[in-house]
This record gives C-alpha cells, sequence and structure tokens, in this order.
C-alpha cells in the first residue's frame, strides 16, 4: 500500500519535471528513423491493409445492418474512428514495445547517454519518434479512406492535426509507461484495460450519447474522446468553440505523459 | 603533474547502504589510473558518477577542471567511455554502430564516416564493417566498443572492466592498444579485477573494499610495503595451523587460507629464513605480487 502511495505522489511531483530540450533529441529520433528504413515496407503495408480490414467489416459488412449515423452512411461516420485508433494502436505500441526493446534489452539508452545527449532528451527523442510513425499510419490510413470516397478532402487540415495531437498523446502515454515497466506482460492490462474499450467505446463506432450516463462522464476523460468529436465537427465543416477544448485537453495530456516519461528516463537511466 | 581527474570525499548511498564511502583521489595527466577491489567494492558505482550514469550523494568531482555536478554534458563531450556492457546496438551494423554513435556527439558525415573507417582498420575490424553485431566474437565486440569510445579522439578514456571474459590473445592484443594509446598522451582511467592488468599498465592504483579506498600507489611501492618481495607458500595440517601460527607470527607476516599458510618476507629477511621454520611437502617459494596485495587487505571471503 504505501509503495502504491509512494507512485503516486512521485508520479503527481513528476507532471512539473521540466525536460531540458537539446539537439540530441533530433539524433534519438534519427536513430530510430533509420532503423525504420530496414522494415518499412512491411510496416507501410500492414498500415494499409489494417484500414482496409476495417472498412470491409465494419463498414461493408456490420455497416449494411445499420441506416445511418446523424444523417450519415455507417461506414462514412466511422472512417474518422479508423483513422485515429490507427494513431493511437501505433503510438502506444511502438511507445511502449518498441521503447522497452531498447531500455531494458539493448541498453540502448543507457550507451546514449555516456555521450553528450542527455536523459530528457532521450525521452523525447523517442515520444517524437512514436509520434511520428503513428502519424505515418494514420496519413497512409487518409490516403486509403480518401482514394475509397469515404472522407471528404476538404478540412483534411484541421482533421490531421487532431489526429497528431491523438498520436502524441499515446506515444507519450506509451513511453511512459515503458519507462515504469518491468516486463513486457505488463502492457497487456493497458492494451486490454484501457487502449482496447477506448477504441470502441469513445465515440468511434457508436455516438457517446447510446452510453449509460456514468459511463458517459467516464468517457469524457478519456482523449480518444476528445479526438473523435473535434473530427467529426471538422469534417462536418462545424467549427465552434468546443474543438478548442478537445484540443487544449489533448494538449494538456500530451504535456503531461512526456513530463510523466522524461522525469522516470531520468531515474531508470542515471542510478 | 597536472590533475584531470579529482574526487574529493565522493559518496554515494542506496538507501542505508553506502556503496561509496568518502573516496577521495586525483589522476594526473597522461596516467593510466587503476580502481581494484573486490565484486561490490564500488568501484563501478564511483566510475559512473564520472560520467553521469549515477548520481553523486555527496562530496565533488572535477573532470578535466569540470564540476561534473555542473557540466555533465561538456564532460561527456570531451571523455570516451568503454562501459561494462558493450551497449552496441543489435539492430544496425558495425560502422552503423558508429556513424550513430558519433551523430550524437554531433559528428556526421564524411568527417564521421573517414574517422569511423580509421578507428575500424586500427581494430582490425575493417572486414566485418557491413556485418551484424550479433555476428561479432566477444573480443571484436569489446574492440569495437574500444573504436566506439575513440571517435572523437578522447584525452581521457574511462574502461570499466576493460578485458573480461577475453582469451589471452585479444587480452594482451587490449592491453597492447592501450599502452600505444597512452604513449599518444591519452589518460587512462579504468577499473578492473585483474592484477594481472593492473600491474601491466597501471602507473598508479587505488585498490578499493566496501566502498573505501583500502590502499593507493605504483603496485610496486604497494608490494613492497604491504607484502614484501618474497612469498612462502605452502600446506599444513589444520591441526597444527595454531601451533605454526605461534610459533612464527613474531617473526612474518602472514596470512592463511583453510590449510594454507602465506608467508611474506621484508627486505632484511630470506627465503632461507622462513623454510627453516617449515617443514611442509608442499612449499612454494616465488616473488610478492599484486595479488598478494590485494588477498591481504580483502581477505580470503567470497564477496557475493
Amino acid at each position: 500500500m504505501t509503495k502504491t502511495a509512494e507512485f503516486i505522489g512521485q508520479t503527481l511531483a513528476d507532471i512539473f519535471y521540466f525536460p531540458q530540450f537539446g539537439r540530441g533529441i533530433l539524433s534519438v529520433w534519427r536513430r530510430d528513423f533509420l532503423y525504420f528504413r530496414y522494415t518499412i515496407l512491411t510496416t507501410l503495408a500492414w498500415i494499409f491493409v489494417e484500414p482496409l480490414l476495417y472498412v470491409f467489416a465494419f463498414g461493408y459488412g456490420l455497416g449494411h445492418f445499420v441506416e445511418h449515423i446523424n444523417g450519415m452512411s455507417y461506414i462514412r461516420y466511422i472512417a474518422p474512428a479508423i483513422m485515429a485508433t490507427s494513431g493511437m494502436f501505433v503510438g502506444f505500441f511502438e511507445g511502449t514495445y518498441g521503447t522497452f526493446i531498447k531500455l531494458a534489452r539493448q541498453n540502448t539508452f543507457s550507451t546514449i547517454i555516456l555521450t553528450p545527449v542527455g536523459t530528457d532528451e532521450v525521452a523525447i527523442g523517442e515520444i517524437l519518434w512514436c509520434t511520428t510513425k503513428a502519424c505515418l499510419s494514420v496519413i497512409s490510413v487518409a490516403i486509403v479512406l480518401v482514394l475509397l470516397g469515404l472522407m471528404p478532402t476538404a478540412n483534411m487540415a484541421p482533421v490531421l492535426g487532431v489526429m497528431f495531437l491523438t498520436c502524441w498523446v499515446f506515444a507519450a502515454f506509451g513511453v511512459w509507461l515503458a519507462s515504469i515497466a518491468r516486463s513486457f506482460e505488463w502492457f497487456t492490462y493497458f492494451q486490454s484495460g484501457f487502449i482496447l474499450p477506448m477504441s470502441l467505446f469513445c465515440g468511434t463506432y457508436f455516438p457517446l450519447s447510446r452510453l449509460p450516463h456514468p459511463i458517459y462522464v467516464f468517457a469524457m476523460f478519456l482523449p480518444l474522446t476528445h479526438a473523435m468529436q473535434s473530427s467529426r465537427m471538422f469534417l462536418a465543416g462545424d467549427f465552434n468553440a468546443q474543438f478548442f477544448i478537445n484540443m487544449m485537453y489533448l494538449v494538456f495530456l500530451g504535456v503531461v505523459f512526456t513530463n510523466l516519461a522524461a522525469a522516470r528516463f531520468n531515474r531508470r537511466l542515471v542510478v | 603533474m597536472k590533475s584531470v581527474i579529482e574526487a574529493n570525499q565522493l559518496v554515494k548511498t542506496y538507501g542505508d547502504h553506502r556503496a561509496v564511502d568518502g573516496i577521495t583521489f586525483q589522476v594526473g595527466a597522461g596516467e593510466c589510473f587503476g580502481l581494484l577491489g573486490p565484486n561490490g567494492a564500488g568501484k563501478t558505482t564511483t566510475f559512473k558518477m564520472f560520467y553521469g550514469s549515477c548520481r553523486i550523494t555527496a562530496g565533488e568531482l572535477f573532470v578535466l577542471g569540470m564540476n561534473a555536478r555542473e557540466h555533465m554534458r561538456q564532460i561527456k563531450a570531451a571523455i570516451g567511455v568503454v562501459p561494462q556492457e558493450n551497449g552496441l546496438d543489435p539492430d544496425f551494423s558495425v560502422l552503423e554502430n558508429l556513424l550513430i554513435y558519433a551523430s550524437y556527439f554531433g559528428m556526421s558525415g564524411s568527417a564521421a564516416k573517414a574517422r569511423a573507417i580509421e578507428l575500424l582498420a586500427m581494430m582490425q575490424l575493417e572486414d566485418y564493417s557491413q556485418k551484424d553485431i550479433d555476428t561479432l566474437s566477444g573480443g571484436m565486440k569489446r574492440r569495437l566498443v574500444l573504436a566506439r569510445a575513440l571517435l572523437t579522439r578522447p584525452k581521457i578514456l574511462f574502461l570499466d572492466e576493460p578485458t573480461t571474459g577475453l582469451d589471452p590473445q585479444a587480452r594482451a592484443w587490449f592491453w597492447n592498444e592501450l599502452r600505444s594509446l597512452q604513449k599518444q598522451g591519452t589518460t587512462l582511467f579504468l577499473t578492473t579485477h585483474y592484477m594481472e592488468e593492473a600491474e601491466e599498465l597501471c602507473s598508479r592504483i587505488l585498490i578499493m573494499n566496501k566502498g573505501r579506498s583500502v590502499a593507493e600507489g605504483a603496485p610496486r611501492d604497494l608490494i613492497k610495503s604491504y607484502v614484501g618481495h618474497e612469498v612462502v607458500e605452502f600446506d599444513i595440517d589444520p591441526a597444527k595451523i595454531d601451533q605454526y601460527i605461534g610459533q612464527i607470527k613474531n617473526k612474518f607476516a602472514y596470512q592463511v587460507m583453510r590449510n594454507r599458510l602465506k608467508l611474506f618476507l621484508r627486505d632484511n629477511q630470506t627465503a632461507a629464513d622462513a623454510l627453516s621454520e617449515v617443514s611442509s611437502p608442499n612449499i612454494t617459494l616465488r616473488k610478492a605480487s599484486l595479488n598478494d596485495v590485494f588477498l591481504k587487505i580483502s581477505g580470503y571471503e567470497l564477496n557475493d
């Protein structure tokens, strides 16, 4: 019990850890990008295949039984959800598994800090990389959806903006989890307890208003809800002030998780 | 001699455990200085504080005149480190490992590549530049880590157990390389638990035990002052051991390890003096070594 209390106290304090930025962030990012080049074809193939699976299963399959949601066909309704969940999954998996291998198995980071690059730059470079990879997946999903005629290209810029913020939040969340993890198995709790439910209940495949009130309130704290709300508004050409709250909430979570990750990296790499 | 490394009452605690308990020493420019001690003595912890992989609990630390608490980034830019764990990146080839590491120092492009290729040749790894890390032997990996540490032509090289796990040829090759670096003016600071390595390379050593400094000096001086010039070693019936000790304890410095007794001969004592006191089927007379100093200071018990 005291351990849990200690963890919570430490984590609250870590929110106010302000990391040092430096050129090392780009070197760390570049290292990950260079490795990505070797696997780019398999990764991109998967990123293109995955949205197609969703489109066929939910859109043409399940969508056949659904008349309309908010005045649009089901497949068009879920199009932004496919984009956002893809960014969420890629950011989270790269942040957790991808980072943890380098942190705990390959000693990649403890070697990097023998150079002038500091631990904050390592953490932020990792988050930047995971965000980049997630953004690439969002972009490729967007390309697929636009080519299939399922997403209007008007207002695409603000939609991508929201998606990129979402990628950052989940990348930073994943990297933070990696920094406190002891084993790979540990990530499963967050995967099935947090990430998967979010992909289903945050106004992704059906409107939030269908949820019982207490769950609806809970969903309002989840980042994916805000990504869905604002991206749907942008796609509908509706720019009311609500989007500002959505964006600010995502930025707030992104900053919090980035600070938490940087603080933990510092304590884990410098003993 | 100008000192390039300075530790003043250095302390590192983990909870109640004092891993490093007030260490003070200096290393002069161009010197080869060795930190010795049994496992758990605090060598690596002391070492890691110099390059920022370990937080300083108390005390002062300077590298090239820069305070380690304030200027770690500048210190790390000026030194080379061979850590105990290789930390080579299995995602990349041999050459890429060097180029990526160089990029962390802001070295890039053709200058970095030229330096990397030069070092691969120096370490006899030029045929392996495109190979995966997993295909290298232990000795090759160690050479690659040395090459990595030398990319920026550092003035000081930190080596944490540089030759642990290497075969005798690889070790001799490594020593030779380190000696030539020292001749070119590089200051070497290493930890080791091979006494042979310390005697071979170090102009001065510091022996640590349980976080404290227990002896410091040139290997030859330490041997002379702690054990003398020669050692008589022999087996003895355990039942008679106390009787023996009673007989010799006012004449010789000695050390017991189970049923084996070591007598240390001072300058004014000869082997004949010792042999006249001993009757054992298994007697050895040999020159005193740093190993004797080490065992005399840290004892025979296992430390972990």
